[in-house]
């Protein structure tokens, strides 16, 4: 079995959002210090202290998903081996 | 030197290497920038491991495919595992 047009589509798609997230962070993190703070490229990029914050607001978000998921099919297995 | 050894000792040069160039432990009077870089390195190189397991995640998504020749050579190595116990007095 091959990947289907859908699978190619959802795969090149995971690889497009991380390159344009890559790029976008190296510039933010990297590049914009040594630019000048008056240069019109910081309109686009939220202060700097945000590039720490969001990461950390998505990392927590991510292992409470995990924590939520693993808690839901650890409950579920227990329960139904009462039930046997 | 095992593989964790190796990984501890390359966290460890790296965290040493930030350390220094946040805190500024050796006063080298390295210019703002420099320190405006540096400290969110190690929140960079996490975001960077993501970016690079979510495109290996999406490569192998997209290219995925069966492995015939694999299949076959693993099918033959059953079947000759199969005789050889055989020859050896197993029941199957």
């Amino acid at each position: 079995m091959e990947a289907t047009g859908a699978d190619q589509v959802v795969g090149l798609g995971l690889v497009a959002f991380s390159l344009m997230l890559f790029t976008y962070y190296t510039i933010w993190v990297i590049v914009l210090p040594f630019v000048d703070t008056d240069h019109v490229i910081h309109m686009y990029f939220l202060p700097r202290e945000y590039s720490v914050i969001l990461p950390g607001v998505a990392a927590l978000f991510l292992l409470l998903c995990v924590g939520t998921f693993i808690g839901v099919v650890t409950w579920k297995n227990r329960r139904s081996k009462k039930l046997d | 030197m095992t593989k964790l050894l190796e990984w501890l000792l390359g966290v460890s040069f790296v965290g040493i290497a930030w350390g220094l160039v946040t805190f500024d432990l050796l006063d080298l009077q390295l210019p703002s920038v420099c320190k405006e870089v540096a400290w969110p390195i190690p929140v960079y190189l996490l975001v960077v491991f993501g970016c690079y397991s979510l495109a290996t995640v999406g490569y192998r998504v997209a290219t995925f495919n069966d492995c015939e020749d694999a299949a076959k050579e693993l099918q033959a190595q059953i079947k000759e595992a199969k005789e050889d116990l055989k020859q050896k007095g197993l029941k199957m």
